[in-house]
This record gives C-alpha cells, sequence and structure tokens, in this order.
C-alpha cells in the first residue's frame, strides 16, 4: 500500500509543450507508476482546450481536472505564467470527479447540488473526507453554489473551493474536467479513503474605523449601509464619487480594503470583495451579505498575511491529529498574490515552517475562496470568503 | 382625616420620590447621552484616523506595487536582455523575443513592429492581436504620420504622461486604454516600435513599465544591429570565400591545363631529344671520320668547318641530355639512388672537378660545412649536378681573383641542410631572379652573350633539390655576387620526381 505524488511544471510559451514538459517531469518521478488523480493549474495564457486534450492523452485513464489562475504554486516559486500539474498514485486514497456546465444566475443553486452529486455518484462507497471543487470566478454569488454542494454534502461536510481566474483581467477563465476545457462551469471531486485531512483558512485582514450596519442586501447585493447608499463607505474613504472609484480604482480598493462581515458570537470577519458598483451605488459582493450585518472596511498588510498563513497552516497541521502531511494543496485569494507581490513566496516559506521543508506543495490564487469556518455553532461550516488563505494538508 | 392626612403625605413621598427618581433616571439619561454622545465622537474620530489610514496605506501600496512592478521589469528586462543579446540570428532573436515578453512581462497585448526591406512596417512579436487587429494598427499608423515622426525623434508615450490628443490617438490604433509606446532606434534611425497594452484598469501602466519598455526598446535596437552587422560580415565572408573558392577552382583548372601542357611538352621533348640524338650521333661520327683524313685528305677550310660541326654536335648533345634528364626527372622516370653521404666530400669532389677552371681565373674556393652537418641520405651523382651547375655558373661569372665559396649548416628543429653557393661575380639583376630557373632562360649579359650554354642547368638544378624535397632560391646584388640558396633533408622520404609544373619564380629570402 503506497500513495505516489509527483508534481511538474513548465513555463514553455507553446501550450502543448508546456504540457507534455509539465506531464514529464510527473512521469519520470512516477515511473510507470499510473496516476489516478491529476489536478491542473494553468494561467491564462494557456489555451485549456489544448491542456485537457494532452492530459488526457498523456495520462489516460486518470481522473483529471483543474482550472486557470492568476498565479499557481509550489514548494520553492510561485508562476505568474505556466502550467502546474499535480498527480497522485494511491492504493490507499480515493477520488471521485464530476462537474456540471452552462452555469447562470438563475440555476446557480441547482448546479451545486447538481456538481455534488456528480462527484459523489463518480466517488463511489468509500469513506469521503473532503471535496476540492472550482467554479467559474466569473459567477456572480458563488455562494449560491456552495449551497447546492451543502445540500448534498451536508452543511459540516469539509468543503475547499476556489474561483478559477485569469491575470486580474476579469473576462475570462477556464475550469478542466477530464478532456474537457471547459467556461461558466464548475468542476470538483471528493478525496476519501483511507486518508485524513486537515483544513484551515485565514485572511489576516483587521476592522478599520467605526462599525456600520448593512440596512438593506439582497443575496450578493449590499444596496444601503446605515440608510445611506452602499457606496456612500467607500466614497467617504477614498473621497472620490463612486462612478470614479468604479473607473479607476475599485480593484485596487477591493483588494485592499474588502468589507468584513462580522459573524455574531464570533471573533471572525467574512470578508467580501466589491466586484462592481452599480448605478445606484449598491455594491456588488462575490458571495451572499446577511441583512443587518455589522459591516467594517478591513485592512491588512504584508505581515498580518504572512502571519495568517502560518495560523492556517498551524491549525490544518493540528487537525491532522499528529499525523504527517504527504501533501499540501493551497487554495489562496489572487487579492493576496497582488498584496504580496514578491514577498508572496514568503507566505508558502511560513507554511514548509510547520509542515517541514521538504514537504511538496501545490495551490493556486483564486477569485473567491471556500473553506470551513469558525461559526456561531463552532462547527467548522464552510464558507465563501475573499482575500483568504486555504490550507489543506493530506495525509 | 388622619387616614386622609397619611395618604396625602404618603402620596407626596411617592410624588417626590418618583420625582426623584425621573430626575436621576434623566441625569443619568443625559449622562447616558452624554457618553454616547462621546462614544459616537469617538468612533467618528477614530473613522476619520481610519480614513487617514487608508490614504496613506493606498498610497503606501501603490509605491510598493510600483517598486515590484519595476523589480519584476528590471527582472524580465534582464532575462529578456540575456537572451536576445546572446545570438545574432535575427529570426531567433524574434522568436526569443516572444517567449520571454509572454513569459514575463504581464501585458494583455505586446507588439513589435520592424521595417523591412521596403521600409514597411512588419509585426515581428505579436501577442493578443488577431491579423485584422494588427491590419488596423498599420493602416492607423499609417495615417498619423506625425506619431512616426514623434517616435523617430525618441519620444516615447505612455497612457501615464501622454498629452490627452496623443493619447487618444495611440488608445485608437492599438485598441488599449493603458499602454506604452516606445522607439527602436539605431544609429541608422528608427528601425520598428515596440507596443505593450492593457485594456483593463486593474492592470494600469505606470511610469515604470515605461522605463522597463524605453529600455527593452534599445536593447532590442542594439541586438538587431549586431545581429545585422554580423549577418553583413558574415555575407560578405560568405562573397569573399565564394570568389576565393572560384578563384582556386580556375587555378587548379588553370595548373592542370599547365600540368597536361607541360607533360605534352616533355613528353614532346623525350620523344624529339632520343629521334634527334641517333641521326645528330652519326653526323658527329662521320665528322670526326672526316676530320681523321682517312677518308682522303680534306682542304683545312673544310676540316675547319667539320670541327666546329663536331663541336655544335657535342653542344647539341649536351643540350639533348641535359633535356632528357629534366625530362625524366619531371616524368618520374629517373629513380633516385638514396645512400648515406658527406655532404662536405660531394662538394669536395666537384671541387677537384671544377679546379681547372677555377685555377684559370685563379678563383679562391672557400668551402665552410658546418661540423655538425649530419651525414645527409641523398642521390649523390644528382647532387653533385646541382653543385656542378651552380659552382660551374659562379665560376663562369666570376672575375679573375674572385671567391666562390661553399657553405652549409644543419636546422635541427626542421632536420635539414641549408646550402649556400657564393660568389662575387657580377651579380643578377633583381628583374631577371624571377626568371633564373625558368627553362631555356639566360641572363642577357657580356658573358652570356661570349659563353655557350643551353640555359637548362639551372632548371635542372631545381628539378633535382625538388625531386630531393628541397627548395632552391637566389639573392643577389649586381656587381658584388650572387649566393644559390637550397636545402635538402637530411633523412628524406622516399625522393621522388617533382610534379610537372611550369617554371616558378625564384623564392627571394
Amino acid at each position: 500500500m503506497a500513495t505516489h505524488i509527483a508534481i511538474g511544471s513548465s513555463q514553455t510559451v507553446d501550450t502543448l509543450t508546456a504540457t507534455k514538459e509539465a506531464a514529464q517531469k510527473i512521469k519520470s518521478s512516477l515511473q510507470s507508476t499510473k496516476p489516478d488523480l491529476v489536478l491542473i493549474f494553468s494561467t491564462i495564457h494557456h489555451d485549456p482546450d489544448t491542456i485537457a486534450q494532452a492530459i488526457d492523452n498523456l495520462f489516460p485513464g486518470s481522473k483529471a481536472i483543474g482550472c486557470s489562475s492568476a498565479g499557481i504554486i509550489f514548494s520553492e516559486k510561485i508562476m505568474t505564467n505556466g502550467i502546474g500539474i499535480l498527480a497522485i498514485a494511491s492504493d490507499e486514497m480515493k477520488f471521485g470527479i464530476g462537474a456540471v456546465s452552462d452555469i447562470t444566475p438563475t440555476n446557480i443553486r441547482m448546479a451545486g447540488s447538481d456538481l455534488a452529486k456528480n462527484i459523489v455518484a463518480d466517488f463511489g462507497q468509500h469513506g469521503r473526507h473532503v471535496c476540492l471543487f472550482f467554479i467559474d470566478g466569473e459567477i456572480a454569488d458563488s455562494s449560491l453554489l456552495l449551497k447546492g454542494v451543502q445540500e448534498v454534502l451536508g452543511n459540516v461536510f469539509p468543503l475547499v473551493g476556489a474561483g478559477s481566474c485569469d491575470d486580474f483581467h476579469f473576462k475570462k477563465n477556464f475550469q478542466i474536467f477530464g478532456s474537457q476545457a471547459l467556461e461558466m462551469s464548475a468542476c470538483g471531486l471528493i478525496m476519501g479513503g483511507q486518508m485524513s485531512v486537515g483544513v484551515s483558512g485565514r485572511h489576516g485582514w483587521r476592522p478599520l474605523g467605526k462599525p456600520r450596519v448593512i440596512t438593506q442586501a439582497e443575496g450578493n447585493i449590499i444596496k444601503t449601509i446605515d440608510g445611506k447608499k452602499a457606496s456612500h463607505l467607500y466614497e467617504e474613504y477614498f473621497d472620490e464619487a463612486y462612478q470614479d472609484l468604479r473607473a479607476t480604482q475599485l480593484g485596487q480598493m477591493s483588494i485592499l480594503y474588502p468589507l468584513g462581515i462580522f459573524i455574531e458570537e464570533s471573533n471572525h470577519f467574512l470578508l467580501r470583495n466589491a466586484i462592481d458598483i452599480l448605478e445606484d451605488g449598491s455594491i456588488v459582493c462575490q458571495g451572499g451579505v446577511p441583512d443587518g450585518s455589522e459591516v467594517h472596511i478591513m485592512i491588512g498588510n504584508k505581515d498580518s498575511c504572512k502571519e495568517a498563513a502560518s495560523e492556517a497552516a498551524q491549525e490544518a497541521h493540528n487537525n491532522l491529529l499528529g499525523k504527517k502531511a504527504k501533501l499540501v494543496i493551497i487554495i489562496e485569494s489572487m487579492s493576496r498574490l497582488k498584496l504580496l507581490g514578491r514577498g508572496a513566496i514568503l507566505e508558502i516559506a511560513k507554511i514548509r515552517e510547520i509542515f517541514g521543508q521538504d514537504i511538496p506543495v501545490f495551490g493556486m490564487y483564486a477569485h473567491g475562496e471556500i473553506c470551513p469556518f469558525e461559526s456561531v455553532e463552532r462547527i467548522k461550516k464552510p464558507y465563501l470568503q475573499n482575500e483568504s488563505m486555504v490550507v489543506l494538508a493530506v495525509n | 382625616m388622619s387616614i386622609s392626612l397619611i395618604f396625602n403625605i404618603l402620596a407626596f413621598i411617592v410624588i417626590c420620590v418618583l420625582i426623584f427618581i425621573i430626575l436621576s433616571k434623566n441625569s443619568r439619561l443625559n449622562q447616558t447621552r452624554g457618553s454616547l454622545l462621546k462614544l459616537k465622537k469617538s468612533f467618528n474620530e477614530l473613522d476619520e484616523q481610519a480614513k487617514l489610514i487608508v490614504k496613506t496605506d493606498l498610497e503606501l501600496n501603490k509605491a510598493q506595487e510600483e517598486s515590484d512592478k519595476r523589480l519584476g521589469g528590471l527582472e524580465a528586462l534582464h532575462k529578456t536582455s540575456r537572451l536576445i543579446s546572446t545570438t545574432l540570428d535575427e529570426n531567433e532573436i524574434f522568436h526569443r523575443l516572444n517567449e520571454s515578453l509572454q513569459t514575463n512581462l504581464d501585458f494583455d497585448k505586446m507588439l513589435i513592429l520592424f521595417y523591412d526591406e521596403r521600409k514597411q512596417l512588419k509585426p515581428r512579436v505579436n501577442v493578443g492581436y488577431a491579423p485584422e487587429g494588427i491590419e488596423y494598427i498599420l493602416n492607423g499608423l499609417k495615417k498619423d504620420s506625425s506619431l512616426l515622426e514623434a517616435l523617430t525623434q525618441g519620444h516615447i508615450f505612455s497612457s501615464v504622461a501622454a498629452a490627452t490628443q496623443r493619447k487618444k490617438a495611440i488608445q485608437n490604433i492599438f485598441g488599449s486604454e493603458h499602454f506604452v509606446l516606445s522607439p527602436i532606434l539605431t544609429q541608422n534611425g528608427l528601425i520598428g516600435i515596440a507596443f505593450v497594452g492593457n485594456q483593463s484598469s486593474a492592470a494600469a501602466v505606470t511610469e515604470g513599465d515605461e522605463e522597463i519598455l524605453s529600455i527593452l526598446a534599445n536593447q532590442i535596437g542594439q541586438s538587431l544591429e549586431n545581429a545585422r552587422l554580423f549577418e553583413q560580415v558574415y555575407r560578405s565572408s560568405r562573397a569573399l570565400e565564394s570568389k576565393v573558392q572560384d578563384r582556386t577552382k580556375q587555378l587548379e583548372d588553370a595548373l592542370a591545363e599547365v600540368k597536361k601542357i607541360s607533360k605534352t611538352k616533355s613528353d614532346f621533348i623525350s620523344a624529339v631529344s632520343h629521334e634527334l640524338r641517333t641521326p645528330l650521333t652519326s653526323i658527329k661520327g662521320y665528322a670526326a671520320i672526316l676530320i681523321t683524313g682517312k677518308l682522303g685528305e680534306i682542304p683545312e677550310k673544310v676540316k675547319e668547318r667539320l670541327e666546329k660541326i663536331n663541336l655544335h654536335s657535342d653542344n647539341l648533345v649536351n643540350l639533348i641530355n641535359e633535356l632528357l634528364d629534366i625530362s625524366r626527372i619531371e616524368s618520374g622516370r629517373v629513380e633516385m639512388k638514396m645512400t648515406e653521404h658527406d655532404l662536405r666530400q660531394t662538394a669536395e669532389n666537384v671541387h677537384d672537378l671544377l679546379t681547372p677552371q677555377m685555377k684559370n681565373k685563379n678563383i679562391n674556393w672557400e668551402l665552410n660545412v658546418d661540423k655538425n652537418v649530419p651525414n645527409m641520405i641523398y642521390d649523390s651523382s644528382q647532387v653533385e649536378r646541382i653543385f656542378i651547375n651552380l659552382v660551374g655558373n659562379a665560376v663562369k661569372f666570376t672575375p679573375e681573383n674572385g671567391t666562390i665559396s661553399v657553405k652549409a649548416t644543419w636546422d635541427k628543429e626542421k632536420d635539414l641542410v641549408e646550402i649556400g653557393v657564393s660568389d662575387t661575380g657580377i651579380g643578377i639583376p633583381e628583374d631577371d631572379l624571377g626568371k633564373l630557373f625558368s627553362e631555356f632562360f639566360r641572363v642577357d649579359n657580356k658573358i652570356n652573350q661570349n659563353v655557350k650554354g643551353t640555359g637548362l642547368g639551372l632548371a635542372l638544378a631545381k628539378k633535382i633539390v625538388e625531386a630531393h624535397h628541397g627548395e632552391i632560391w637566389v639573392t643577389s646584388t649586381v656587381n658584388q655576387g650572387t649566393t644559390f640558396h637550397f636545402t635538402l633533408p637530411v633523412k628524406p622520404k622516399k625522393a621522388e620526381a617533382p610534379a610537372a609544373q611550369p617554371a616558378q619564380p625564384s623564392k627571394n629570402k
């Protein structure tokens, strides 16, 4: 009984060559062992159809999922241009994959439910440990998809999710499922069998300024805060009309100063990026926002990010209950890459300090992250977050 | 009464208490209101401070992002520069540029246009543009001559710093909201333009991008200029090489033709000489018989004529013999008898042979063979013929009381001996030195006009030296003397006939 893990990468411009180069590194490492699972992350510079078909040809019979990302995380480097592949060959671990496509604003929740059902159908009757899934980052309210998944897998089942993204242009992104490249879709996998996982997420942002109350909200749209149009909050802080903010600073503003929704009886804040400001001054968030919640402008810095990374890694490590991690998968907000810039690798260094320098690390930068979050009931219930880092340690 | 009074008193007390309580509550309420106002004021102050913090933090973050961007840009620039400066192939430069820019620079659109040989801008690096998009850009640039003019003058434009009208024009041509446009200049002027752009405000270009692209454009210009210079040199070199090859081929063909002619000549001389010698022998024999008078007394005048016939026959025989020798050596029909000899002895033998002529002119003979000269392997009869020809010539051209010296030294490194035969004769004009070893060439001077000769002696000596893998050349100063130099290997490979070739000019050392 054994589990073999291999990671390959390439920065060659030609997509087919890059995929082959990354795959070759994996094949060299796994020798003749056929991988059971192939996880692919690619930056938007590569053609997804070519990747999907090449992976299908190079690893026939292996279960393959993946998505586009603003950057790919490895133990010792972060690539903002290239392809990364993780392959797991194991007779201990079990994998099931599934996907849903053609997601529209009206069927998001049902799509989540279908996604979970598809994955479960492929996984079969094994012990489930964690579900990892990737959603098109352009889907307006990913928290609805999360709810759909939870309808099938349960409210407290460990879910780790990521919004696939591009290189901060928010134009197009893709998902990979088997030999198919998808858009406006979601794909995911369940890991189970003889294994254990430790999951944790942190963001490291702190509330700034006086608390305010969301006085009117619908789904992922905050209409008013303290009885004023929602955009007034940012207009006050940035001293600019929301039209100007929207035109020039929305991206920067959203990344550096997200909204923090305070969860009652908890010391944690759910972070929400403002992805748009509507004509009436309403703020559109990536995930749902509860009406009547306390809201703050949040602020973070490089040190708080690194500290959060360290805390997340420590908690994920603790959740393994003394077992040694064989792999760490990281889902991290693309905003953190923007904030940390060249220092982004320092977060990974913090994680390796916890798990050991030789731990294989594979991850991606996402537009919206989902992970179990400490809630009112003190039960780890998954939530959609922005600006966070999720550490999934696999034994 | 008392009950009523008591009731009134109690009511009064209750009212007083109530008033007191109300007053007390009101006071507390006022206090709370005051506290709330203070708290609200504090919150508002806190919020104002937070706004200041946000503004400062935003500026710091912008500075940090710009710094990161510049560092990243410099790193990309370093990588790209290293890649393109390590090749001199123009196509390879563009290929590497394409790969490097896509990998290292984060722009939606990148376009590098270059002037081709017809002075038309052509895309060489393209990221993010469809063919029709490029066509639109090229047309736009054609129409906006002032933009190209400004670029020619070295102006760089960006969405950060360009004037509004110019900015809009470039945005329209390249279809990108945020951009940097830089000329690529060399000493010859504008050779191309480099453009990078982003559409999203989240990835707006900065002054750092402007600087990076400017440096990159310079680097591209330099690399291309180097590549083009190399290409020119390479092409010239190839053309020269081709010309040399053609000329060499022509010379080889000519040489082959000359060899062919020379062989024909040798064969002809050989055949003719053989054919001449037989009747000449008869002529000489009959002349000799007639001179003896055995066939009857002959008049003195006839005898004189017969003696001249005899003398000229001897000369003719000598000429024919020498021609035959040259012909044989050239054609390889003479086998060199390579045996070990003492060079000093060979020279002395020749001296003995020519002593009577030297004595007649009271010529001093000096033989200086270096003591280190080892025994050598050569055909002694042939080498003696070299000495006979050279010393014989020296005797002929050295006036009375002159000196003839033979000097031999050993070049240990090359393992050969250089021999010099010098005289103190009339010397040879410089113009004639090059023809000296040609067959039948005789220097035009008074001595040669009076003394008969075949003009084949030096040609024969040259053939013999070359058959021994040696070299022969001459140095001379008119009225001071002449030295014939030749080399002989100490242990030559098997001596062979030199390839038939036309007379070569002498080698003046």
